[in-house]
């Protein structure tokens, strides 16, 4: 439990370390970064060997004073975060080990591990600590470590763009996230979690509160997690480099906000409003992404998109009091999707920076270890039984059923259908068929440091589900390891219903998806055919993005033009020259008073000096 | 004392060759520096109060003494000071131009700046500040570029019409409570009438906030600072507009705790009208001076703010943000001192991928912005985030616009660095180099300490709450 603390600053070291001497060591000081978090890694099994035999444990220390209110650096290490540390740590690892590869030859290779390690000292910082306002540090610092990482390769004018975007769209909802942590903070006097839920529990805190804070808290969360209608960042972030966009655009980041949702359980339990706010916005972004990615051609965009997808899922279980579920879905998802992304960016290695799907084909032979992590992972994802992503959005289903009814069910069936169609297009027109160009026929398996960590992650993408099912006495599933105190204890269950929907659907639209598009030309065009007016509004982002913009050229910054206007016209011009000028022009009226003589002048001054002496000398 | 050593420097510069001169203001800065250090590691902030005093009368029979003393708010201020100054008197080193005068000046500024926050005196605390904006007229004028002549004129009649007031209100201070003495200790004692402290108050919060860059009086700030040298920039916007906030806390709100709560509303609004509209103005901003001169107007809202609160946790995050806002400023106008060195332009739409030739640079610009736009880490974030939750204890809406504003800010600084600094290195700056040596000396230092605070605040709000603690208590008695 101690020992917990020692992982982000493990990894804060190497930071500081390659920042400091990277330039003179070999490779750049990359194995520092490597070593750390494979430290962190080892140091991750005691902590929770720890957790399973004493409990919960909770440590913290003062930051500093600020007049009456104490800011402590505290740490809590219960079930939630055990699992959110070894997530980190293990695809943090995968990650590194296969940037190791990916990244090499590039002139900033220190400098990109030095980043690494912040990002992931910034990210178990934020699954460790148990007061909000230290949590709202690392949130931002988790942020400026995608800012910096997206715009990795700031001399291409769209990564230095898209770094921009997204850290912009995501401070506003930190602004949200903020002034809910300060509302919670004005009703309860503190910042800590701990005293924040047990005044919530005793009923302490009024409803208007309790909606507010839950409101903007959701929206910080929403930012982060790319929810509708803030997605709109995680698209662009894809300009960074794809081991990043697996680690940080993919398992760790944007899943931060739906941890937030989870760790903030007990305030979200008692605002059912919110709740429903947020299995809209949750089903609305699974749909929206699901649909954008059957219409992207470039394969790292249609990861980004499912991303959201699923992202969306996440929040909808939380929504639906599925703590448990979300959760278990984010750890399933965090491996099947980083294998996904680490295989794309296998390919787009060995395809020289080509990410047009239309322009792959064949891969299967050409990429076996690649086609192997991509195949599973991918059906991972879209929930074929018995892989990982099978029971945890199995799980996903079932409090949705439960809570929510039938006509939510469906739609979120619908959306699982949708699922197995983009992926089933990914799958078939990169790996079957013809090659469909010059590179992808010359196309050759990327090197061991790459393809070993990608088997790494199919690994527990295809296994991980098994979590789900009680397997030794004291570990009775997940849902009975990873308890939400106002929800209690939610064993998993195959719903029959639920299992024959879900398998019958995913086959089906598996099926569909091999009908269209193996051997189906590039495979782009079938909502194009059927559905035109959808097509062209998916392809243009349903012009969300171009709305922002809109707002952002026409509203925001015509505004501050004004305000700038104001400034030099009214208030500078007016206010300021217009009162100068009006003295200006008394000076000249009373000019005829000043003989500008200079001993005049000095014969004024040595008067009233002489007096200003003689009343001195005459008051002592 | 500190001041009396950097006095002392400016008598002895007069020499006559240009590396003597440099040489000696720079031994002298160190020194100062080293003053200003042992004064922050000395003070005792358990005991708190005024500590190191001395006290010579000068004109016993108008109760005028010579009589310093720092206490929880002074000594990050004449830290601050040591800081700038230090980094400042580096970044001239090439200064080429009446090296002998230039030096002066700035050491005759600087002394005014520390006599300020040293005097427990009015009539010298008042002495001292107009000491410290007179040298600011013929800085600008004479080493200044863009419109010199009448970013002067126009920054010292500003400043002189805000003095007015504060001498007006001095005066009837003095007249008023019939102590025969400009101490503000004796003074502090009195208890004002509540209806003198009501007209007074505002003269004391206008003519110090005309220095802080109050909305509206702030427009000859932007002017100023770009028409100022680059040190100048530095001195002016890190440390003297700190000198107009320290006034309003150190005289205004110490001596009229009741005026301070009748104003506060004015006050506070006026401070989020600062931060929004500075914000707004920046983001029109294609000058790099005037978006960091207007992004000070909207920085100096929060220190507005937080004053206006009279909060515990408001003020101390009010008198932070003065010390971090002028580290971070004070890099800012070196940084853009030193591009504008290399491309004699300031204009961010000629700019593209600097990064590439000016590494160092474009890290420590990206510090700083980091900074400004209030990231965790830095120091700029547990300045603001003190002055939020203190706006939020007593005017939640406030706070939420004070966040709102460093959204903003989050805006135009972003947009700054991928104009300026990313993208594809533009032609014409192929031949730029990085800063020299001395020049990331002078502003690693000021790194270094962004850095340190936002990390490791404890030092600093320890302090500076041993000197708000006092002033707040005065407050609670009179409510």
């Amino acid at each position: 439990m101690e020992l917990a603390w020692l992982l982000p600053a493990i990894c804060i070291s190497a930071f500081g370390a390659i920042i400091l001497f990277g330039r003179s060591l070999p490779a750049q000081g990359a194995f520092l970064a490597v070593g750390a978090i494979v430290a962190a890694f080892g140091l991750f099994w005691p902590i929770m060997n720890d957790l399973v035999n004493s409990g919960p444990g909770h440590f913290s220390r003062v930051w500093f004073e600020a007049g009456d209110v104490t800011i402590t650096l505290g740490v809590t290490v219960d079930q939630l975060t055990v699992v959110m540390l070894g997530l980190v740590t293990a695809v943090a690892m995968a990650v590194q080990v296969y940037s190791l590869g990916y990244m090499r030859g590039d002139s900033r290779f220190g400098w990109y591990f030095a980043l690494q390690s912040f990002f992931a000292a910034a990210m178990l910082g934020l699954v460790l600590v148990d007061n909000l306002l230290v949590f709202y540090v690392t949130w931002e610092l988790v942020g400026l470590g995608s800012y910096l990482l997206i715009g990795f390769w700031y001399e291409r004018r769209p990564a230095a763009e898209a770094a921009k975007k997204a850290f912009i769209t995501t401070r506003f909802g930190d602004v949200a996230l903020l002034a809910g942590i300060l509302v919670l903070f004005k009703a309860t006097g503190t910042f800590e979690m701990r005293e924040i839920f047990s005044m919530i529990d005793a009923g302490e805190l009024n409803p208007t509160t309790l909606n507010l804070s839950a409101v903007l808290i959701f929206i910080g969360a929403a930012g982060k997690s790319a929810q509708f209608p803030f997605h709109v960042w995680l698209p662009d972030a894809m300009e960074g480099p794809t081991p990043v966009s697996a680690l940080i655009h993919a398992a760790t980041m944007v899943a931060a906000g739906v941890y937030l949702v989870a760790r903030m359980a007990p305030l979200f339990v008692a605002s059912p409003g919110t709740l429903d706010l947020i299995v809209f916005v949750g089903l609305t972004t699974a749909f929206i992404g699901a649909a954008m990615a059957m219409v992207q051609n470039d394969i790292k965009k249609i990861l980004a998109y499912s991303t959201i997808s699923q992202l969306g899922f996440m929040m909808l279980a939380m929504g639906s009091l599925g703590f448990t579920a979300g959760i278990f879905h984010l750890l399933t998802h965090a491996f099947f999707k980083a294998a996904l992304f680490l295989g794309a960016g296998s390919i787009i290695h060995s395809l020289h920076e080509r990410q047009d799907i239309r322009e792959m084909g064949g891969l299967r032979r050409r990429m076996p270890f690649t086609y192997f992590t991509m195949l599973y992972a991918g059906a991972a994802l879209v929930g074929l039984f018995p892989l990982s992503g099978f029971f945890s959005k199995d799980d996903i289903l079932s409090v949705v059923l439960d809570e929510r009814g039938a006509v939510w069910f469906t739609a979120a069936m619908i959306a699982v259908g949708m699922t197995a169609l983009y992926v089933g297009r990914l799958i078939f027109v990169v790996f079957f068929g013809e090659h469909k160009g010059e590179a992808a026929s010359r196309a050759k398996e990327s090197p061991a440091t790459m393809w070993l960590p990608m088997l790494a992650l199919a690994v527990p993408a295809a296994g991980l589900g098994l979590l789900a099912l009680p397997f030794t006495d004291d570990y009775q599933g997940i849902g009975t390891f990873l308890v939400f105190a106002p929800i209690g204890a939610h064993a998993y269950d195959l719903k029959v219903v639920v299992f024959a929907t879900s398998v019958a659907v995913s086959m089906a639209a598996t099926v569909w998806a091999w009908h269209l598009f193996y051997r189906g030309g590039y495979g782009a065009t079938f909502v194009r055919e059927y559905f035109p007016a959808l097509s062209r509004a998916l392809e243009n982002k349903l012009y969300i993005d171009t709305l922002y913009q809109w707002v952002v050229d026409r509203v925001v910054l015509a505004f501050s033009g004004l305000v700038a206007q104001f400034d030099r016209k009214v208030i500078n011009e007016t206010g300021v020259d217009g009162s100068g000028r009006a003295t200006v022009l008394s000076g000249l009226l009373l000019r005829y008073h000043e003989t500008g003589l200079l001993s005049n002048y000095v014969l004024v001054i040595a008067v009233s000096t002489i007096i200003i002496v003689l009343i001195v000398i005459t008051k002592t | 004392m500190v001041p009396a050593t950097a006095a002392g420097a400016i008598l002895l510069i007069p020499g006559s060759r240009p590396d003597i001169i440099r040489l000696t203001a720079a031994l002298f800065s160190i020194v100062a520096l080293v003053f200003s250090v042992y004064t922050f590691v000395a003070y005792d902030h358990g005991e708190g109060g005024y500590q190191f005093q001395r006290q010579w009368q000068w004109v016993e029979s108008l109760g005028i003494s010579v009589h310093l003393g720092v206490d929880g708010i002074s000594v990050p201020m004449v830290l601050l000071t040591g800081i700038v100054m230090m980094s400042g008197v580096l970044i001239s080193w090439s200064m080429k131009d009446r090296v002998k005068e230039y030096f002066v000046l700035l050491m005759a500024l600087v002394t005014g700046v520390y006599g300020t926050f040293v005097s427990l005196d009015l009539f010298f605390l008042f002495f001292f500040y107009e000491l410290a904006v007179l040298p600011m007229y013929l800085l600008i004028a004479v080493w200044g570029s863009t419109r010199k002549e009448y970013g002067a004129l126009k920054l010292v009649m500003y400043l002189m019409a805000g003095s007015i007031l504060v001498w007006v209100a001095l005066i009837a201070v003095y007249v008023e409570a019939n102590l025969g003495t400009f101490n503000l200790l004796a003074l502090q004692e009195v208890g004002f009438a509540q209806d003198f402290q009501r007209i007074y108050f505002p003269l004391f919060m206008i003519g110090f906030g005309v220095l802080a860059g109050l909305w509206p009086f702030h427009t000859w700030s932007p002017d100023g600072h770009v028409a100022a040298p680059t040190a100048v920039s530095m001195l002016h916007a890190g440390v003297l507009m700190k000198l107009g906030a320290y006034g309003i806390i150190r005289v205004g709100i110490t001596l009229f705790p009741e005026g301070a709560m009748d104003w506060q509303i004015p006050l506070i609004a006026l401070g989020t009208i600062n931060v929004v509209y500075g914000a707004m103005a920046a983001m029109a901003q294609r000058d790099l001076k005037y978006i960091v001169g207007y992004s000070s107007v909207s920085h100096m809202g929060l220190v507005l703010i937080g004053l206006a609160t009279l909060d515990r946790v408001g003020m101390s995050g009010a008198v932070l943000q003065m010390f971090s806002h002028g580290i971070m400023t004070a890099l800012f106008f070196a940084l853009v001192g030193v591009i504008y060195d290399r491309t004699h332009t300031r204009d961010i739409m000629v700019f593209q991928g600097l990064s590439k030739r000016m590494g160092l640079t474009a890290v420590f610009f990206a510090v700083a912005g980091l900074t400004s736009l209030g990231l965790p880490g830095l120091s700029g974030f547990v300045a603001e985030i003190m002055v939020i939750i203190g706006a939020f204890r007593t005017y939640p809406v406030v706070g939420v616009l004070a966040i709102f504003g460093a959204a903003l800010t989050a805006v135009y600084i972003l947009r700054l660095l991928a104009r300026v600094f990313f993208g594809p290195l533009d032609e014409r700056w192929a031949h730029l180099t990085d800063a020299t040596r001395l020049e990331a000396f002078s502003m690693g230092g000021l790194v270094v300490m962004l850095v340190l605070v936002g990390v490791y605040p404890s030092p600093f709000t320890k302090i500076i709450n041993s000197g708000v603690a006092p002033l707040i208590s005065r407050i609670a008695d009179v409510t």
